[in-house]
């Protein structure tokens, strides 16, 4: 195709603009890529460590009365539902000379327990065990008290009475809040505390497979003795941040975007003032208006497609690049924005060059060749 | 013998109203096959308004142009770039080659815009033209790599690339020094002879003008003498 072939001589032509305007278009997609990767990885990270190992929807009765386990069948019916586990909560008091450290203490069975918090993989020290009398409890109580895998721990009970625990391990969640209040048993030692029979349990622990699916689910599973706990309801606070941060990435990925559009515009502006001369002799020997116009919309279209690509690389270089700061968390490419940005990048190349594309066509070959 | 390119009454005034101005006042004539005629006429006489609207780059305010048989009063820009470039050569006094390709890409331009498959015989047409120009064994060079002289003949050689019944050369010589000026000349009348081609020579030089077989002189937007055989 003659327009192709001489939108890429025109583009050889003038090397050094041409590797300039696709580094930048190359930069801006590099920059697009890795803060769209970065933002969706550090809010996934953030929503993980806040809800990963939690429940998301917690079901509690409406007052001191007691849920059944049926409720689990119920839960595990909707189809978002990866875990519904029903749990015995107390609260405990340990106190050691003048000071005393309040835990939540949940009893339920090893394997359910672990579908939810996920404590086999969070053991720090000790074993993920709950026989009889075990206690498993996190990293920043054992710290505040000394107290390690094997030794003997004695709750002060909601009733008064104390119940006398053996640490089996000690778990990291990856949150202070948890590693220092949460502490888990097995069933039986909380029913008997609660005075709880065989099948009465205290409240029913689900997650589900999209955490932000949880408000929905929520609204399904709302019954009548039944108080319906959802995470985002609880954690208004984060989401409203998350949803602010979502908000500036956009407008720095919009803002890097326009500065793209506007080198790509420029760079083609001059190159149809440069290539008047030619595109007249063109016109002059029968070139029609169209294909005329159409090579610049075609060097528009090979200086996106290359900046993109090179784009793409240079956004997994800094994706690789930043797996090597000393932070926390890693950066994870989002296909998403890498094929948003990509899409974007394109469609901006090709609207640049609407006006020199315009002015092309309508040039009059007299005007040139006049002009000597 | 058959008129290759027409003019009949045709007018053009630039501008509206009381700034208009005619450039070109009721010029009827035509240009048969394989005729070697000048069109002469001092700096803005009309005569490149004429040349513009016989290359269908203008289209006239009144009258019309004949290619052929073709009345070209009808088409659109789009008909008339089609008919232009399968029908008309031109040679400007710029040489206007593309300098971002060959010699052998620049001639074979023309059939690329018109859509044609550029083959072995295509190559082939290239060599002997370029030959035939002088300019044997270039075909490869960029076109800023030659000289002034040459890039002209290279001109040259494009606008016969399609085997054009007519070729319009506006100064043609304008940028060249006397001997390659005559060499430009010399290589017309030989395509002119040996390939029947039509030449229609604009210049403000007389003595260039008598080596043409019929001299048209505009004047004020007027065709005011139209000579054969060299004798006014």
């Amino acid at each position: 195709m003659l327009a192709l072939s001489i939108a890429a001589r025109f583009l050889r032509s003038s090397l050094g603009q041409t590797i300039l305007i696709i580094a930048g278009i190359g930069v801006g997609i590099a920059v697009q890529i890795f803060v769209g990767s970065l933002i969706t990885s550090l809010q996934a990270d953030l929503v993980d460590s806040t809800v990963g190992s939690s429940p998301h929807i917690t079901l509690l009765p409406d007052d001191d009365s007691r849920l059944s386990a049926s409720l689990v069948e119920t839960a595990l019916e909707q189809p978002e539902v990866t875990a519904a586990i029903p749990v015995r909560r107390t609260s405990g008091l340990f106190v050691d000379a003048d000071e005393s450290f309040p835990l939540t203490v949940t009893g339920g069975a090893p394997d359910e327990i672990d579908a939810v918090y996920g404590l086999a993989e969070r053991i720090v020290s000790g074993e993920f065990s709950l026989d009889d009398g075990q206690i498993l409890v996190g990293a920043g109580f054992a710290d505040d008290t000394g107290l390690t895998a094997g030794d003997d721990i004695a709750l002060v009970l909601p009733d008064g009475r104390e119940g006398d625990f053996t640490v089996a391990g000690v778990f990291d969640l990856g949150a202070a809040a948890a590693n220092d209040r949460l502490a888990f048993t097995d069933a039986g030692s909380v029913g008997d505390a609660l005075g709880l029979s065989e099948d009465e349990y205290s409240a029913i622990e689900i997650q589900v497979d999209d955490v932000f699916a949880s408000t929905e689910v929520a609204g399904r599973l709302d019954a009548e003795g039944v108080t319906v706990v959802d995470w985002q309801a609880e954690n208004q606070e984060l989401l409203s941040g998350l949803a602010a941060q979502s908000g500036s990435s956009l407008m720095i990925q919009a803002f890097v975007l326009v500065a793209v559009a506007l080198g790509i515009a420029s760079t083609l502006a001059i190159s149809a003032v440069q290539k008047t001369r030619q595109i007249g002799i063109l016109k002059a020997m029968g070139m029609t208006d169209a294909a005329a116009g159409r090579i610049f919309l075609l060097q528009a279209l090979i200086l996106g497609v290359t900046g993109v690509a090179i784009g793409i690389l240079l956004g997994y270089f800094l994706i690789w690049g930043f797996s090597f700061a000393p932070v926390d968390f890693s950066v994870r490419p989002s296909f998403t924005s890498i094929l948003v940005s990509a899409a974007i990048g394109v469609a901006v190349a090709l609207a640049s060059s609407v006006i020199p594309s315009r002015s092309t066509s309508k040039l009059d070959p007299i005007e040139v060749i006049q002009g000597g | 013998m058959a008129e290759v390119l027409a003019a009949e009454e045709i007018s053009k005034t630039y501008g509206e109203g009381s700034s208009a101005t005619q450039a070109l006042a009721s010029v009827s004539f035509g240009i048969e096959a394989g005729e070697f005629a000048s069109l002469v006429g001092q700096s803005g006489s009309g005569k490149s308004t004429l040349l513009n609207l016989l290359g269908l780059l203008d289209s006239p305010t009144r009258g019309r142009v004949l290619v052929g048989e073709e009345d070209t009063t009808r088409l659109n820009r789009r008909q008339r770039a089609r008919l232009r470039g399968d029908t008309i050569g031109f040679v400007f006094q710029f040489h206007h080659l593309l300098p971002e390709f060959s010699v052998a890409e620049n001639m074979q331009m023309p059939l690329r815009i018109s859509g044609e498959k550029v083959g072995d015989a295509e190559r082939e047409r290239v060599r002997e033209i370029l030959s035939m120009l002088g300019l044997t064994g270039l075909e490869d060079k960029n076109a800023n790599q030659l000289s002034g002289g040459q890039k002209q003949r290279v001109a040259v050689g494009r606008a016969l690339m399609k085997g054009p019944a007519i070729v319009l050369a506006d100064e043609p010589t304008g940028n060249l020094d006397t001997s390659n000026t005559e060499a430009v000349y010399r290589l017309f009348r030989e395509i002119n002879e040996e390939q029947g081609t039509g030449f229609l020579i604009v210049t403000h030089d007389r003595e260039v003008a008598e080596m043409t077989d019929r001299i048209l002189e505009v004047r004020d937007g007027e065709l005011v003498q139209d000579v054969r055989n060299g004798h006014i």
